[in-house]
């Protein structure tokens, strides 16, 4: 799968895993900012993360704090993705 | 103002499952938080703080049979029978019309998490459980138990549930809706619970260390404890009392789902605010029986609201370092510690601790002593901000 | 007297075979990130309290809500996850919203408010003791507003366990919905007020009637009489007695309204009933109404609802 079609997937699983009905893919920029300005997510939001990564990539992040530097936005997380999936 | 006084307690927990034994725990710095593996085979794989009878023990105790009855309600049963015995009530007054029972649980019978599971997804109709799993199912029974005629309620504010309880009971009886009120919280662990608090990452993979800067996160625990309130004017001359409730507050941290702002909003606009109902100043409090769960949330921002009600707060500790969080019941549990407190003129020490947090340089009581004690303060702050301070005097 | 100064209603449209359920509106004003997250009783809690909140200049001086129920949907929603995936990796979502008191500090953190909040979860009773609460909150603060709320979904785990102790044989419907109140311990601009709540468990209809006598004996002013009677008559022919039992008390010729056949049956559906009961009498500008339900003929509630003339 190359980055685009990731970074495509990916925008529709945070949006089914967070319930972000209002939004499509196409809303989501792949620099938008998860937390603070950009997509106004919050701590619990981050841990569904994580769980998204496990679930749907094989990757355990068991530290949240470490999270937070992955989940920074949908290029980043994408990034991760490609180094560390296991699924 | 009506005067509420207190005049019997009960309560059963992972240190003791009376209140002689919960008072020897504590003077001798017990802790029953214990590490894997654990007595019931589905609990999981974090330190626990269980009360040491099980359900048949329970059962056996109590002589209640009914496959229906949950073990938080087992527990609410056992604390609440050593209190209404402690108070001397008569079974007249328990089920008079002047008699009110509210209590505070956020399992309910949630215990059964399984038995839920099985019950909607198989339709099992022939289970006993059907109307039990709610939180109102704990203080049904009681009432049934006892025929109350008198107010009865339930209240859910998560970890401030009890305290709540305390308050509502407090307000019952100075508005004259009620001349005594039996007040408490029961919660029991559940896998339901456990994995709830494991998703959230709050969980301690240790026993846990509250107030101390390598704290982890918080054990879970289970218990019950019930108090006896009633009112100046209707109890009898010569009667036991073990202290006035004087002070109650609730205030909202109004901040996020799960964690408390980082200044503690919440829980210091309900010290103010319980100071503000005993009329009394900050420097009256003796000690503080702190909510102190050992997440690196609440001890910060708990910290953070002591010291902007306080400047240096009074002396105190979390003994949820012997109980663990016990959740609806907490508030409490920690009632029945303040009055030992108040009654022996004594702290008991909390456990665990090494380091102050950093920028706090806060450090609770680690060493059991005697000390003049006449107002004490126990705070309990839940998921969704819901903070409770009270406050109990000396009379 | 407790008045009601405003108050909104998130009730039933659709009949879906026995089940009177809730189309929800678009919750307009409800920030979508935190409708995102909710279940569906947090929000039309939220949505009919909403509409209360934005009205009001200042924050409420309290939040009480009721809910007999609340939670129960994404505590099983929950569950399945643990079932699904073992109970290691799991969101934490659904089980941050399972707490009954869910929505109570939703709203506070939509209003930015610090004050009083509460959440009696008495099932039966968990709104009449909402009542109750914020009653009492008025005496002690003459001044202060509150926003006093009972809420309920029809989810698929509660209707299941309801259904197989065998409440809803057929004919009695099963509903869901959401009233909120804006009420203070004082009458300007009020709509109706509450003159008084009582509640009681019992089985035993005799024992309903003479606590009914005795809370009208109390309350109802003298010369005053019973100009409605509010009933939560659902068609179970078990709990008819209950019902009869206060039509006599209150005169066989009241006029009756039957509000569960707006709502259905569900715990605080006493809420709707009030809300209902605010509509008429408002517009009618005086008289009393007695509010009469039980829940599974064991917890019994009497409110009486006096109109205010203008």
């Amino acid at each position: 799968m190359d980055k685009t079609e990731l970074k495509q997937q990916l925008k529709e699983q945070v949006i089914q895993f967070l319930n972000l009905t209002s939004l499509k893919p196409a809303d989501i920029a792949d620099n938008e900012p998860f937390f603070g300005e950009g997509l106004g997510l919050d701590s619990i939001d981050s841990l569904e993360l994580i769980v998204l990564l496990n679930r749907m990539y094989g990757i355990t992040i068991k530290d949240p704090k470490e999270g937070r530097k992955v989940l920074v936005d949908i290029e980043t997380m994408a990034d991760y993705i490609e180094q560390h999936r296991t699924k | 103002m009506k005067r509420v006084f207190i005049t019997g307690m009960g309560v059963i927990s992972a240190i003791g499952n009376t209140v002689t034994e919960n008072h020897s725990a504590l003077q001798n710095g017990v802790c029953g938080i214990s590490m894997p593996p654990h007595s019931s085979p589905d609990l999981s794989k974090v330190p626990l703080a269980e009360v040491a009878l099980n359900n048949q023990l329970l059962r056996e105790r109590l002589q209640v049979f009914d496959p229906a009855v949950t073990r938080t309600t087992l527990l609410a049963l056992h604390a609440f029978r050593e209190a209404i015995q402690d108070a001397g009530l008569s079974g007249e007054e328990i089920s008079s019309d002047r008699t009110a029972l509210i209590g505070g649980t956020t399992v309910g019978g949630m215990s059964q998490s399984d038995e839920l599971f099985r019950d909607v997804s198989q339709r099992y109709s022939a289970s006993p459980f059907l109307s039990s799993y709610d939180c109102s199912s704990v203080f049904m029974f009681l009432q049934e138990q006892y025929r109350m005629k008198g107010l009865i309620d339930t209240i859910n504010t998560a970890c401030s549930s009890a305290g709540n309880a305390i308050g509502f009971g407090m307000r019952l009886i100075r508005s004259g809706l009620a001349e005594r009120a039996l007040v408490g919280g029961a919660d029991s662990l559940s896998k339901f619970t456990i994995s709830g608090f494991n998703a959230l990452h709050i969980l301690s993979p240790e026993i846990c260390r509250p107030f101390d800067r390598s704290r982890q996160g918080l054990n879970l625990g289970e218990g019950a404890a019930f108090l006896v309130l009633e009112g100046e004017d209707t109890i009898p001359p010569g009667k036991k009392i073990y202290a006035e409730v004087t002070g109650y507050y609730n205030a909202s941290d109004a901040f996020h789902p799960t964690s408390l702002s980082a200044n503690g909003e919440g829980p210091y606009l309900a010290m103010q605010g319980a100071l503000g109902t005993a009329g009394l100043k900050a420097g009256e409090i003796d000690f503080i029986n702190a909510h102190g769960t050992a997440t690196e949330n609440n001890d910060e921002s708990e910290s953070r609201a002591m010291i902007r009600v306080f400047g240096e707060p009074p002396p105190f500790a979390s003994t949820k370092s012997n109980t663990g969080h016990t959740l609806g019941a907490a508030a409490a549990v920690e009632a029945v510690y303040s009055l030992l407190s108040l009654e022996h003129q004594e702290i008991y020490p909390g456990l665990h601790f090494s380091a102050v947090i950093p920028g706090t340089e806060l450090q609770p009581e680690t060493i059991w002593r005697q000390l003049p004690l006449r107002h004490i303060m126990s705070n309990s702050f839940g998921f969704g901000g819901n903070c409770v301070s009270l406050i109990f005097s000396k009379s | 007297m407790l008045y009601i100064h405003q108050a909104e209603a998130i009730s039933p449209q659709e009949i879906v075979t026995n089940k009177l359920e809730v189309k929800e509106p678009s919750y307009e004003g409800v920030p979508r990130n935190l409708l995102r997250r909710m279940g569906k009783s947090v929000r039309m809690g939220i949505g009919a309290s909403a509409p209360i909140l934005r009205s009001t200049p200042r924050p409420v001086s309290g939040i009480v809500i009721g809910t007999g129920n609340g939670g129960t949907a994404d505590s099983y929603s929950f569950l399945q996850q643990m079932k699904e995936y073992g109970e290691e990796l799991l969101t934490p979502g659904t089980f941050s919203q399972s707490t009954s008191n869910a929505m109570a500090s939703q709203l506070s953190m939509m209003d930015q408010n610090n004050n009083y909040n509460l959440t009696h979860v008495h099932r039966g009773l968990a709104f009449e003791m909402a009542l109750l609460d914020v009653s009492l909150l008025s005496l002690e603060n003459e001044r202060a507003f509150y926003l006093l709320a009972g809420v309920d979904e029809l989810s698929p785990s509660n209707y299941a366990l309801d259904e197989m102790e065998g409440w809803y044989p057929p004919g009695i419907v099963a509903g869901e919905g959401a009233a909120a109140f804006l009420v203070s311990g004082k009458p300007q601009n009020a709509m109706a007020a509450v003159r008084a709540v009582a509640t009681l468990h019992s089985s035993d209809p005799e024992v309903v009637r003479k606590q009914l006598e005795k809370f009208l004996a109390t309350h109802l002013p003298a010369g005053e009489s019973i100009s409605g009677f509010v009933s939560g008559e659902n068609g179970d022919a078990r709990l008819s007695d209950y019902y009869k039992a206060c039509t006599t008390v209150v005169g066989p010729g009241t006029p009756v309204i039957l509000f569960k056949k707006r709502c259905g049956e569900y715990p605080t559906a006493s809420a709707f009933g009030l809300w209902l009961a605010c509509q008429r009498l408002s517009g009618e500008g005086a008289g009393n109404y007695l509010i009469y339900n039980t829940y599974k003929g064991r917890q019994h509630s009497f409110i009486l609802l006096t109109g205010i003339a203008h």
